[in-house]
């Protein structure tokens, strides 16, 4: 199999336990290159838990993730997996664009020096060319004349775009959407969605969490439905939404569509 | 009884040289308590639970007993190790030691009040531990702390006045021998308190700065900052260059 056929994002089987909380019971997932997955599900069904495992931000207790066809977390020798060095780990999850629902913009910082901080910090870029590439993505995000402005000073919208500016910056493989739009007044929700389908047409392999139908609708190759950490029903928009096999799905789409 | 408090002005130039050796004492070890502080609160932080114990049995003890007692017992066991200490580097000892006790417990609440979305930003990024202490979590652990570790600097420099029991020619004592000899506790005194006084008061006005220097939301990007990521399109910055 040579590499462009390969898949972009591979996880196998994951499984991750909070306590007594089963949140992944052994989800498998692949994304093509440039493909766009949604995973859609209610609260709690480990849509972000396989996220956050897909960048090792948790551990999963077993399975494998691969990106680009390198494992992420763990690594197999010889038959035996050990764990990766925190410098591996780091630079793995530097090819890997996270987006979170919280924004988790660093206060301390102007908007612009959110999105050239891992430029300089892992990339050792000098601050002029760090600076220059993050004018060039806070103008992406239609955010150019807002550099100078401390993410307190921005609506949540923009916050939300400078986050996707800072991820892009880094130029990853691929970029891990967790809810990016669930903590937005609703009249901001479409400056962010516009923004991430313009990642999208770019060509951007995106893995994204979300509770809007619409956008997974129009923006998704595919949709995965998950539930109770498993997931229950995968396949195209069309299918998903107008032809439901499980229950389980029908019943949620009911919920969210009524 | 008369006051006289030319027996003050008189005894000015000894007073202040005593004052010199408690400034040097509360800076001193302020500086040592601090550095010991941050890496214990680094260990106070880890995720390694042998790290964390070992920190916590630390302030626990230190912070525990009396900073007398430490200062009594630095002097006296040093002998026991060997060494003889002299009052004033036993008193450095002591008093570094209570320090760190503090300033462990200062500064961890400072790193744990760093919201953890911060840190995994960081994470996902690709920034590993040391660059996400300094460039995401100290700098906004700093304005967290200042408001209890200012507290804490006042009060650690009016207990420097505790290393006189080990006979350190700090302002207290120095006070003590001077009114002994003189008569004159109440004039003395009333001078070493406004000696302490103005000292106390540049740690306030120091807090008052750092807290303004640190408000990065209403000061906005520094001038350098603003040049070095903006580019020189600004005139002001131009103009200043």
């Amino acid at each position: 199999m040579s590499k462009a056929d390969s898949p972009m994002i591979e996880a196998r089987d994951i499984r991750k336990a909070f306590g007594s909380f089963q949140a992944l019971k052994g989800v498998s997932l692949t994304v093509g290159r440039g493909e766009v997955v949604c995973l859609i599900g209610p609260s709690g069904s480990g849509k972000s838990t396989l996220l956050r495992c897909i960048n090792h931000l948790e551990t999963p207790d077993s399975g494998v993730v691969r990106v680009d066809g390198q494992p992420v977390g763990s690594v197999e020798k010889n038959g035996r997996t050990s764990r990766m060095s925190a410098r591996q780990v780091a630079q793995m999850r530097s090819q890997i664009g996270m987006v979170f629902q919280m924004f988790n913009l660093w206060p301390h910082i102007s908007a612009i020096e959110n999105v050239a901080l891992g430029l300089i910090e892992v990339k050792g870029m000098s601050v002029a060319q760090a600076a220059e590439i993050a004018r060039e993505q806070m103008e992406r995000v239609g955010l150019a004349a807002k550099c100078d402005a401390f993410p307190e000073h921005l609506s949540g919208g923009q916050r939300q775009r400078v986050a996707i500016a800072r991820a892009l910056a880094m130029e990853p493989k691929v970029m891990l959407f967790d809810e990016p739009t669930s903590a937005l007044d609703p009249e901001l929700v479409g400056e962010v969605l516009q923004v991430m389908e313009s990642v999208a047409a770019d060509g951007m392999t995106m893995i994204v969490a979300t509770h809007e139908m619409g956008f997974a609708r129009k923006v998704a190759d595919k949709v995965v439905f998950m539930d109770d950490g498993n997931d229950v029903e995968a396949g195209a928009p069309d299918q998903i939404f107008d032809n439901p096999k499980s229950d389980r799905l029908q019943r949620f789409l009911d919920k969210v569509l009524a | 009884m008369e006051l006289d408090f030319s027996v003050a002005w008189t005894y000015l130039p000894v007073m202040l040289e005593a004052t010199l050796l408690t400034i040097m004492l509360a800076l001193v070890t302020q500086t040592i308590g601090t550095s010991i502080g941050f890496v214990f609160a680094l260990g106070r932080t880890s995720r390694f639970g042998v790290l964390r114990f070992a920190v916590w049995a630390y302030v626990w003890l230190f912070r525990g007993t009396p900073v007398l007692l430490h200062l009594f017992f630095v002097y006296y066991a040093a002998p026991l190790f060997g060494v003889t200490l002299d009052a004033l580097p036993a008193a450095i000892i002591a008093m570094s030691l209570s320090s760190a006790a503090y300033n462990t417990e200062i500064l961890r609440s400072g790193i744990q009040a760093v919201h953890k979305g911060q840190i995994e930003a960081a994470e996902a990024v690709g920034m590993r531990y040391g660059r996400i202490i300094r460039r995401v979590v100290a700098p906004q652990a700093v304005r967290i702390v200042i408001p209890p570790y200012m507290s804490n600097f006042i009060s650690h420099t009016k207990n420097t006045s505790l290393a006189s029991v080990i006979t350190v020619p700090e302002l207290m004592l120095t006070s003590q021998m001077v009114y002994s000899s003189t008569y004159r506790a109440i004039e003395i005194l009333s001078l070493a308190g406004l000696i302490y006084l103005v000292l106390t008061s540049c740690l306030t006005g120091l807090q008052l700065w750092l807290e303004r220097r640190t408000s990065y939301e209403a000061r906005g990007m520094s001038r350098r900052r603003r040049k070095q990521f903006l580019g020189a399109s600004d005139a002001s910055v131009r103009m200043e260059a």
